[in-house]
């Protein structure tokens, strides 16, 4: 697993308050009850100051699972 | 539990994320039964977003915050059907959270003014005084941070309608303090600053305007709200006198020599913090010096120094010689007859405050700043002495404890305590509380924490409610002597459960105690209620805290019998109308 991703794990299990355990690779706000709108409003903040880097409005609506947010992340960090 | 009442308001985590795991954490350590407290949230934007704050800063004061949001557009339905969750789960505190955008669609076109959002308001704010919540906090909306007309103001424009409309917001709380109070946005937003506060972005995604800056402010004043509500302000301010009521050091300079000049550099930041020390008088704080100087220098410099603003007379008491600081302040602390824990003590030397903080820990300390020009806000910055109330006797307070030195003088020149009871010459009035005791009542119901037998914090909304209930009564104790009024000092309530009288609140003043006034008020309550009512029986209780360990036998005293006692609780019992003993005899009770 990438440092990105170990990292957005990380971050994921404290705003969500899961354990990171339950953090499956395909997980996404469909299959995951606990990651409701506001939940994520405090995610992506939170990821912002992980990363140092701001998500555009755009973004933000289509961030939706781990792996577009990886994806995402990779591409804005690097 | 609220030790850490004493370095609030704390810096916040950097990160959210360890925000979140750090408040998981206290509230992983909490004791199950720590007391919830219940925030409802009437809005019509999404301020969510303000959990993690105000569960952090509850949480570090030992509080278990639970938050209740009302829907976007169903502000009066929140009110009022019996199904909406702001309705079901009763809030301790109401919080408004109302933007002008969403209040009113004209709002910012062309010629838009403030009175149709006022109508609106003044119907909500209706609708918020009938309802059962205890204490409503409103909030003021936030003045626009750029200008629709440009330089020019030809018309009356945008920002002058919304101050009149936060001005409307602000005469309304005041008309109805203290059930309800502000959470003024305008002030918190201007003080933080647009960019820091604003959050576009999530504002156009989903109706959520705030940065964590300002989340975290408004997070920090509801928590003051609550611990006053609970009681927690500070009641007394000890300051050192060189360098920090004036610059310099007086035996040393002289008193031409000190920096207090409200005219010149440093001079004016002494003046400027002295000022500040003045309001807080004016709200009945009382004012103390501890210093290591020669007494008559330092009371030369509050009766002569032509910029002195702190003058002999807004002391409470004073401790100016050579002795350690920390045996100086619990002799204060003895003589104002309050708790350490409601001192806060100011002084600029680090040797000083390290000491304090070392032998008496519960004193919240504060430094002067190196930083001189920081200096005047210090006292203001973290709302230490934030009451939601001020009654007349705030007012009075700092004579009051000027006539306790006479009594003090008075005491020493008798030697066993009846023949100086007798001479004070004690009257008393006991009534059922009237409308313009009601404020009082709460008051002393809100911060009464050594002699309170069950420590109950009640709002003007459950005291009225004891009142207008023709099972329940409220009684008042108000005292004075040969020296003067001590004002209103003591609150019985009770509560009628068929032939049984249960008492539920008593509580007296600290200033008035030691001098048996609670046991002539008691028995003269109970004489009343028995005759009023047709009493048998009595039951009291005792509910100990970390404070009240004083009047734990109080009940047994009066010739109860305890009955049952578990965690903190004892029951007692008296199977007789009244007890057997007779009211104290130098005590004059006023009947009309």
């Amino acid at each position: 697993m990438s440092d990105i991703e170990n990292r957005t794990r990380d971050v994921m299990a404290k705003v969500l308050q899961i354990v990171p355990q339950d953090i499956s690779p395909d997980i996404s706000r469909k299959n995951l009850p606990a990651w409701d709108s506001l939940k994520h409003m405090n995610l992506i903040l939170a990821l912002e100051e992980e990363f140092d880097i701001e998500f555009s409005d755009k973004e933000i609506a289509d961030l939706n699972s781990l792996h577009l947010l990886v994806d995402a992340l990779r591409t804005k960090h690097s | 539990m609220f030790a850490a009442v004493s370095s609030f308001p704390a810096d916040i985590p950097p990160t959210l994320s360890d925000l979140i795991s750090a408040s998981d954490t206290m509230y992983a350590a909490m004791s199950s039964t720590a007391p919830a407290y219940r925030f409802g949230f009437l809005r019509n934007v999404t301020l969510e977003g303000i959990e993690p704050y105000l569960r952090y800063h509850m949480l570090r004061m030992g509080l278990r915050p639970e938050l209740i949001f009302g829907g976007y557009g169903s502000i009066r339905q929140d009110l009022i059907l019996p199904d909406s969750p702001l309705v079901k789960h009763c809030p301790d505190l109401l919080v408004t959270a109302f933007m002008l955008e969403e209040l009113d669609p004209h709002y910012g076109l062309p010629g838009w003014n403030a009175s149709h959002s006022r109508e609106e308001l003044s119907a909500i704010f209706d609708a918020l005084a009938a309802s059962d919540a205890p204490t409503i906090s409103l909030n003021t909306f936030i003045v626009p941070f750029r200008s629709e007309t440009g330089t020019l103001i030809a018309a009356p424009d945008v920002a002058s309608e919304v101050i009149r409309l936060n001005d409307f917001v602000r005469a309304f709380v005041r008309e109805h303090s203290p059930r309800f109070c502000i959470m003024d946005w305008d002030r918190l937003a201007h003080r933080i600053g647009e960019a820091e506060a604003m959050d576009y972005r999530y504002w156009y995604i989903s109706k959520a305007p705030f940065k964590r800056s300002f989340l975290d402010a408004l997070a920090r004043e509801l928590t003051k709200v609550v611990l006053a509500l609970k009681g927690h302000s500070k009641k007394c301010l000890v300051l050192d006198c060189d360098n920090t009521l004036w610059g310099g050091v007086v035996g040393e300079d002289g008193i031409e020599g000190i920096h207090l000049d409200g005219h010149d550099y440093p001079g004016r930041a002494y003046y400027d913090f002295q000022k500040t020390v003045l309001q807080l008088a004016e709200r009945g704080v009382l004012i103390t010096l501890c210093s290591k100087n020669n007494e008559q220098d330092v009371l030369d410099v509050l009766d002569k120094h032509p910029w002195s603003l702190l003058k002999r007379n807004h002391l409470s008491g004073f401790r100016i010689n050579w002795d350690d600081k920390a045996a100086n302040l619990i002799e204060l602390a003895k003589e104002l007859n309050l708790g350490l824990d409601a001192f806060v003590f100011v002084d600029d030397n680090r040797r000083e405050l390290e000491l304090i903080r070392q032998v008496l820990p519960q004193v919240t300390t504060l430094q002067v700043p190196d930083k001189l020009y920081e200096y005047p806000a210090l006292l203001q910055r973290d709302g230490l002495f934030d009451t939601l109330i001020t009654s007349q006797e705030d007012k009075l307070r700092t004579s009051l404890y000027q006539t306790e030195a006479q009594r003090k003088a008075e005491r020493n020149q008798h030697p066993d305590l009846e023949s100086y009871l007798l001479s004070l010459q004690l009257v008393v009035n006991i009534q059922v509380a009237t409308d313009r005791e009601a404020m009082r009542v709460v008051q002393l119901t809100q911060k009464t924490n050594q002699f309170n037998l069950t420590t109950r914090r009640y709002s003007d909304h459950d005291i009225a409610r004891f009142r207008s209930s023709k099972d329940a009564c409220v009684y008042t104790l108000s005292a004075s002597d040969r020296f003067g009024s001590l004002g209103l000092v003591g609150v019985f309530i009770v509560q009628r459960r068929q032939e049984t009288a249960v008492v539920d609140s008593l509580l007296m003043s600290c200033r008035a105690l030691g001098r048996r006034l609670e046991v002539a008020f008691v028995l003269e309550c109970m004489r009343r209620i028995v005759a009023d009512w047709g009493i048998l029986t009595w039951e009291a209780e005792y509910l100990s805290t970390a404070k009240n360990s004083q009047v734990a036998d109080f009940w047994s005293t009066l010739g109860f019998a305890l009955l049952e006692q578990a965690e903190g609780r004892r029951l007692y019992r008296l199977q007789a109308a009244m007890p057997e003993i007779d009211p104290p005899s130098f005590i004059h009770i006023e009947r009309e």
